[in-house]
């Protein structure tokens, strides 16, 4: 059955986080991604976790994840014999995602004006730190970096200590999907109007593009936002009890008399903690009341209980806790994929269910030129002797 | 073709049925991109965005006028659509919403599971009226069978539940929260993604679709890797505060002024040697307690303290430069108000200005607009958002043909309506106070003159 994005051609330059992941999920629903790496491998095949600590190439799971569902070959694409395959490649591609700095497409003759003129109906998605132009587009990006120009560093942590940045790797994860969004539009339109263009996406954008409530604070009355206090915030941010963490918040279908019949506690009905969304004066003593209501339970009685009187509760979940949740496993999200190193892998799969073109089973992420065979030879018409001399050539 | 800069979703109509961030921030940005939106609310049960509080603020810190239409998140949150108010417990408001579903490509809701099936408007009720109709469902833990599947759920507590808080926290310490509502906006953006693939489906196969989301498991894939290394190596992660899992040093560190924070990373022995001889201490490149990545890993606190008594006397940006200069990764941590100064985002027109119709009490301000950039499709937000049950004629009587007759009966049962039936504004307590009490950092006197250089020279005009 054809996928959502079924009949899309896509080449994958990208060499990051973000730019694999919208790779992966165009390949997720339906497109043919061709992982184009250069002959040494990309640079996530250097990134952990590996499988069983094995820092192997082909044994990075990071790598695997981001690269599911893809075809792969090899392509050096600074030599002059690159460049002239990867052209012929996208004259047939719908679409290339990159994620190198803003003048290196063009110093290899690879810009979106040249690529256009190939191949008009081409979109060229490229993330990066900053975009493509402006003041700092040149600069070197990192996560943290986005995370502190995104603005949202300067909200998170406690004020006592230096704003603080999101676990893993966030900023790159929303590019992704920022990346993913632009390019289905994109493609959408292609559709219409047979045209391709170019997509601009910023790292550091998507991660300010968050920030709804706090800009128009600014702009709305003129206020500065800065990090919590670490004393009288422990509602509404994880508070201990017996075995873990939980977290409270007001809202949906409860209301104050649910908060306090489900902590047990009576004097949260007086008005100073009923109206604590008005006022921080009692931020303290509220604290106290909650944390002691909750210090002997269980993170997964409170949850339930909580969930079950319609109250907005969570619990802080750790890796263990989510490989072996029954609502992820209800929802299909984890699929098994046999990867013919690492063997059978349960991995997180599915983003979203769409109810006329289920999630296909996928494929392992690629061998290190795994398809160079398949595309190069079958697909293009090079022969078997062309091939060894362009990996003698170290061209792919 | 090429010369008429066409908008990918021109002649797209989306019924926005949804509430609070994540659908409605879709919405808006299927409006930049030509959509037309209808955002659908009940008289009674208006989105939570209008009524300030947590969710937002009102413009000058005042609660005055229509205050529903000029709290500041539901006029982000809804720009460029038009608004319908529709009471949906009624039997006879759900017949017309099924009409309007027959005329429109995409809907969009977020109501818990149960609601829109007991209401008879679940995809497989809205196929009947429209086959190829491309529905989506936002909730917490999704639909289907799953034990969380009926739990109501927002992205703050989502955020522990999904795994990010494990492994989010200064080293050492417990869990935390990172910013706001985070998985709303990664719900957001796949709907988005799936729109325009849904859309694109449909333009080849004739075929609609059902979206369902969950935001809790689409948090969870954006710790993919942490769930991996459970699942094969059984280690559970943990929280490294502002470090990297190799890259040394790398943090937030203290600069010049009241609360200003700079951020860098050095990936290389080149970069670490680059920052020694920036810092003036080129004897730390031979410092054995520094040389190479795995010992500057170890004596990361050691070197944290270094890099802060360089960092803390110069301005963050001036440091961003510096370190830039060498090739070295480095940022300032920009508050909401250098967002609105900094010259970069303002060379990219990140904000956007917004310019409101006199009566609704808000002037121009500026807003985010969007994270990408299309060379040939120049996005744009389209206009205010819209006052509550502006565009109620034009929609029930123009596009569905409701008579005038009826229309005033819709009125009168308050079926539709242009103010809220119930619920008051949160009264937001002074910003002098809010200050004292630790909820706000500042106050800038001077941000009318900051917005008025935002605005090109206008100023915010009420």
């Amino acid at each position: 059955m054809e996928g959502l994005l079924g009949g899309v051609r896509v080449l994958d330059l990208s060499q990051d986080i973000a730019g694999s992941f919208c790779a992966r999920l165009l390949a997720d629903y339906g497109a043919e991604v061709v992982k184009v790496e250069p002959p040494g491998g990309a640079a996530l095949r250097r990134m952990g976790p590996f499988y069983k600590d094995d820092p192997h190439p082909e044994k990075s799971l990071l790598f695997f994840v981001l690269n599911l569902n893809k075809l792969g070959v090899t392509l050096n694409i600074e030599s002059e014999g690159g460049r002239k395959i990867l052209k012929e490649l996208a004259r047939d591609a719908d679409v290339i995602v990159e994620t190198y700095k803003p003048s290196y497409m063009s110093s290899l003759d690879l810009a979106y004006d040249q690529l256009e003129k190939l191949n008009p109906g081409l979109v060229l998605t490229s993330i990066t730190p900053f975009g493509q132009y402006g003041p700092y587009s040149r600069y070197e990006g990192e996560e943290i970096v986005s995370y502190a120009m995104g603005a949202i560093m300067s909200i998170s942590g406690t004020r006592d200590r230096a704003p603080l940045k999101h676990g893993g790797f966030q900023a790159q994860y929303e590019a992704g999907l920022n990346a993913a969004a632009a390019t289905s539009m994109a493609l959408f339109l292609q559709g219409m109007t047979g045209e391709g263009q170019h997509l601009d996406i910023s790292t550091t954008e998507c991660v300010g593009s968050t920030m709804i409530a706090n800009q128009t604070l600014y702009s709305f009355t003129g206020a500065t936002q800065t990090r919590r206090s670490p004393e009288g915030s422990a509602f509404g941010h994880p508070m201990p009890c017996a075995d873990g963490w939980v977290i409270a918040q007001t809202g949906a279908g409860a209301d104050w008399n649910h908060m306090a019949r489900f902590f047990d506690r009576p004097q949260l009905l007086e008005p100073r903690f009923v109206e604590q969304a008005r006022s921080a004066e009692y931020d303290q003593e509220l604290d106290a009341v909650l944390l002691d209501a909750i210090k002997d339970r269980g993170k997964r009685d409170l949850f339930r209980t909580a969930s079950e009187m319609r109250m907005l509760f969570g619990l802080v979940q750790t890796p263990e806790d989510l490989a072996h949740c029954p609502q992820l496993k209800a929802r299909g999200f984890f699929r098994e994929v046999d990867h013919p190193v690492m063997g059978k892998l349960m991995v997180p799969a599915v983003l979203f269910n769409s109810s006329q073109t289920p999630y296909q089973p996928g494929r392992p992420a690629p061998l290190l030129g795994q398809h160079n065979l398949a595309t190069y030879r079958d697909r293009m018409g090079y022969t078997g002797a062309d091939l060894v001399q362009l990996r003698q050539l170290d061209i792919i | 073709m090429s010369e008429m800069k066409r908008l990918p979703l021109e002649g797209i109509r989306v019924l926005d049925s949804s509430y609070i961030f994540s659908l409605p921030y879709t919405g808006a940005l299927l409006a930049d991109m030509g959509a037309e939106v209808i955002k659908v609310e009940g008289p009674g049960r208006t989105d939570p965005t209008r009524f300030g509080g947590l969710f937002g603020s009102f413009p000058e810190n005042e609660v005055s006028g229509d205050w529903w239409d000029r709290c500041s998140t539901y006029n982000l949150l809804n720009r460029g659509k038009f608004s319908l108010t529709l009471d949906l417990t009624d039997a006879g408001a759900r017949d017309l919403f099924r009409e309007m579903v027959s005329i429109s490509d995409v809907v969009m809701e977020n109501y818990t599971p149960r609601v829109m099936r007991d209401w008879g408007l679940d995809y497989r009720s809205l196929r009947k009226v429209r086959p190829d109709i491309i529905m989506v469902s936002n909730t917490g833990y999704g639909h289907g069978e799953g034990p969380y599947s009926g739990y109501p759920a927002q992205a703050t507590t989502l955020e522990a539940t999904h795994g990010l808080c494990w492994i989010t926290g200064y080293p050492g310490g417990p869990p935390s929260r990172a910013g706001s509502s985070y998985v709303d906006f990664l719900s957001t953006w796949t709907a988005l993604f799936a729109i325009g693939a849904a859309l694109r489906h449909r333009s080849r196969t004739g075929q609609g679709q059902w979206i369902d989301l969950a935001m809790y498991q689409i948090g969870a894939m954006a710790i993919s890797e942490y769930i991996l290394d459970y699942t094969v190596n059984g280690r559970l992660g943990q929280r490294m505060g502002n470090r990297h899992t190799f890259r040394a040093p790398q943090g937030c560190y203290r600069s010049a002024g009241e609360d200003e924070w700079v951020t860098l990373s050095v990936g290389s022995d080149e970069q670490w040697q680059s920052l020694c001889e920036l810092m003036g201490q080129p004897g730390l490149i031979q410092d054995p307690r520094f040389d190479g990545a795995l010992s500057r890993f170890q004596n990361h606190d050691e070197l944290d303290s270094i890099l802060n008594q360089w960092t803390e006397r110069y301005d963050k940006y001036q440091l961003m430069e510096t370190l830039q200069s060498a090739g070295i990764p480095s940022g300032p941590v920009l508050n909401n108000k250098d967002t609105h100064l900094d010259p970069h985002l303002r060379a990219r027109e990140f904000l956007e200005n917004v310019t409101f119709p006199e009566e609704r009490g808000i002037g121009t301000r500026p807003f985010i607009g969007r994270p990408y950039k299309f060379s040939k499709s120049p996005l744009e937000i389209k206009g205010p958002a819209p006052a509550l049950g502006q565009h109620n004629e034009r929609v029930l009587m123009e596009l569905l043909g409701v008579s005038e007759e009826k229309y005033l009966v819709l009125e009168q049962q308050a079926i539709t309506g242009n103010a809220p039936v119930t619920g008051e504004p949160v009264f937001p307590a002074p910003i002098g106070r809010q200050i004292e009490e630790g909820r706000l950092g500042g106050w800038d006197p001077d941000y009318a003159e900051v917005l008025k250089d935002c605005l090109g020279g206008r100023g915010v005009d009420r």
